[in-house]
């Protein structure tokens, strides 16, 4: 079944199309890689799928809900129920220790746990790190405290916008083992990414050029390694 | 959360805090004093203003009438009626006693010196004791009512010091180098029911007509006219509150006032309710304000609070300028912060609420700083300008409260509707 479904999605600013005609369907626990270089529409698609902008022109069927009709209130409220970011900058709150900054999506969500936020980190293997502020941590395991952030929620479907960026090796390992993990969860990942390891390791890539679906392929290596 | 939130704000970003602290401290305090300053400035300004003289004349009322028709200076001489000099005290006896600062008593006559020239001869009380009935006691006179006047030589009179029957006089410096005349000096003078032997004291400079005339103890001049026991002014200076429209209507004619309104003018220090008190207090007188003096005190009060007035909304527009500012840059600083919280799910409310309180948070420390300081700045202003303190009025205390809340959310309306307008999508992807 499907969670997601792009219907004839258009971007455009003014004689720009940013997304032109976008047709796509993620399913259920299904591990999406996006790529394609810059310009090509990887951000606006993220944007439009994480409930932060709105397409010009078709349907964003999230969960059957079309979320391209819906008031910013309530784009707002999906966004904190069934979607959780990851960002390449990470975008921890600098002056709140590791795990409270995991907790503040707790805040903005429901009722915040520390416990509950405290075993998120331990999930990351950040346990350790729970009381140290962002700028006492290295790259990965500020992008760590980023995942715990996005998975504290239990969202449907995780947004991962170049997610291993900023990271040497060894974290981008970490990260794409925790991605796994998720996967293997049922979780729904979407990752957007111009590294071809890191969409390798995805189920689909799908490559976008100049705002269009250029290829989308499903990687038959997937689980085999 | 929130506290958390708020906590580590604080905690990790202190100095910025710490300047939006100081810029409300200074808004505040110069609130603080001003108002401060503007509701105690009415009795300083008052007193400093009644060292300059009278602002009230008390004259018979025939002489009132005939000084009002025919703008007569001396129209109680003219006219032959008096004052009784045994009701004078009196004026200290009226509802608004503690209000009237100085007076003194005036009679003149023309009196022939021996070169033959004709002088007139004001007699007064110079620092006349009197003892009440009351059980009060006090010194009144021209030593302080007129103590802007320059003793060019000798000292002023000095009643209490003068023997039984030493007539003491104090001439007027024109008059005195016309006829050659100096302090140690005695002048001989003949007037219409008598002669005298005056001991000049000293030489003044009203710079008036004053100076060509003489100054005598009020029994001098009343024996040189035969008017034992008589006076033809009294000169009031009393503290006033200024004028307005009630004061102005009253003035015109008491008996227009309902009853609540004739008792709020009589229980107020208008110039015109003291007026009316002293009439009451004096037969057959007719108390009338210095009008120049009365206005032009009114006008240097009104002038000094709209001073203050637009000097406390002129620093309450600077503090919310510096507010805006400041916030604005913070909120910018931290966008990648607030697009988060958005991106998050927080909606706008929570967040502009979250910065409201860091910001209302930093206001109230700075404003309880600011409140402080400015009791030192009143204190400063009161004993830089009117030498004596600034009582601190409770009342204030709200009055700034409001102010600077007003301020401090008025100054960061500019950056709660930035906060409003930010877009997750642009902050957090550089979009």
């Amino acid at each position: 079944m499907s969670l997601l479904e792009l219907k004839g999605i258009s971007k455009i600013y003014g004689d720009l199309k940013a997304l032109d005609n976008i047709n796509l369907s993620v399913d259920n626990g299904e591990w999406v890689a996006i790529m394609g270089p810059s310009g090509s529409g990887k951000s606006t698609m993220m944007n439009i799928i994480g409930c932060m902008d709105k397409p010009s022109l078709g349907e964003v069927l999230l969960d059957g809900v079309d979320i391209s009709k819906e008031s910013a209130k309530n784009l707002t409220e999906i966004r904190r129920d069934k979607i959780g970011l990851i960002f390449q900058q990470f975008h921890l709150v600098n002056y709140l220790t590791a795990v409270e900054n995991v907790m503040v999506a707790q805040y903005y969500h429901s009722l915040p746990d520390e416990k509950e936020a405290l075993e998120a980190l331990d999930r990351v293997g950040l346990l350790e790190r729970a009381k140290h502020l962002p700028s006492q941590l290295s790259g990965g395991e500020q992008q760590r405290v980023c995942i715990a952030r996005a998975l504290i929620n239990h969202p449907e479907i995780i947004l991962a916008d170049e997610p291993t960026g900023n990271l040497d090796e060894a974290n981008e390992n970490i990260v794409l083992d925790l991605f796994k993990q998720l996967h293997e969860e049922h979780t729904t990942l979407i990752v957007v990414t111009h590294d071809p390891e890191v969409a390798e390791v995805a189920q689909r890539t799908i490559t976008l050029d100049h705002g269009r679906i250029k290829s989308d392929k499903i990687n038959e290596m997937f689980g085999k390694s | 959360m929130f506290l958390r939130m708020i906590r580590g704000a604080f905690a990790r970003q202190w100095k910025k805090m710490l300047v939006i602290a100081l810029t409300i401290m200074l808004g505040t305090s110069l609130a603080t004093a001003m108002i401060n300053v503007m509701l105690d400035v009415g009795d300083k300004v008052n007193q400093e203003l009644k060292t300059y003289g009278a602002n009230i004349t008390v004259l018979p009322k025939s002489a009132s009438v005939m000084s009002d028709l025919y703008e007569m200076e001396d129209a109680g001489a003219e006219t032959g009626s008096y004052l009784l000099e045994s009701e004078i005290g009196n004026i200290k006896t009226i509802f608004w006693a503690f209000n009237i600062v100085d007076f003194a008593p005036f009679i003149d006559t023309d009196v022939t010196m021996e070169s033959g020239s004709d002088v007139k001869i004001t007699g007064t009380w110079f620092n006349h004791h009197l003892d009440l009935p009351t059980g009060e006691s006090l010194d009144a006179g021209v030593n302080s009512l007129r103590s802007w006047w320059d003793i060019d030589e000798g000292e002023w009179i000095d009643e209490q010091l003068l023997s039984e029957n030493e007539a003491a006089a104090m001439v007027g410096t024109v008059l005195a180098k016309r006829e050659g005349i100096k302090a140690g000096d005695t002048i001989h003078v003949k007037g219409s029911a008598g002669e005298a032997d005056l001991n000049v004291r000293g030489i003044f400079d009203a710079g008036g007509d004053e100076d060509e005339q003489i100054y005598a103890p009020l029994d001098v001049v009343q024996a040189l006219s035969d008017t034992d026991g008589y006076i033809s002014s009294i000169e009031v200076s009393a503290l006033t509150t200024p004028d307005n429209e009630l004061a102005e209507k009253a003035a015109k004619d008491p008996g227009s006032l309902t009853i609540a309104q004739y008792e709020l003018w009589y229980c107020t220090a208008y110039v015109s309710s003291i007026c009316y008190q002293i009439q009451e207090a004096i037969t057959d007188s007719a108390a009338a304000p210095v009008r120049q003096v009365a206005e032009s005190e009114g006008a240097i009060m009104d002038k000094t609070e709209l001073l203050m007035v637009l000097i406390t909304i002129l620093s309450l527009i600077g503090s919310a300028l510096g507010i805006t500012n400041l916030v604005t840059a913070s909120v910018m600083e931290r966008s990648g912060e607030i697009g988060l919280f958005k991106a998050i799910g927080a909606t706008d409310w929570t967040i502009s609420g979250l910065f409201l309180t860091e910001i209302l948070l930093t206001g109230l420390v700075g404003a309880v700083a600011g409140y402080f300081v400015g009791f030192g700045f009143a204190q400063i202003i009161g004993h830089t300008v009117f030498s004596s303190s600034i009582e601190m009025k409770p009342f204030v205390i709200p009055i700034v409260a409001v102010l600077m809340l007003g301020v401090t959310l008025l100054g960061s309306i500019p950056a709660i509707r930035m906060l409003l307008h930010l877009d997750p999508a642009e902050v957090l992807h550089g979009r």
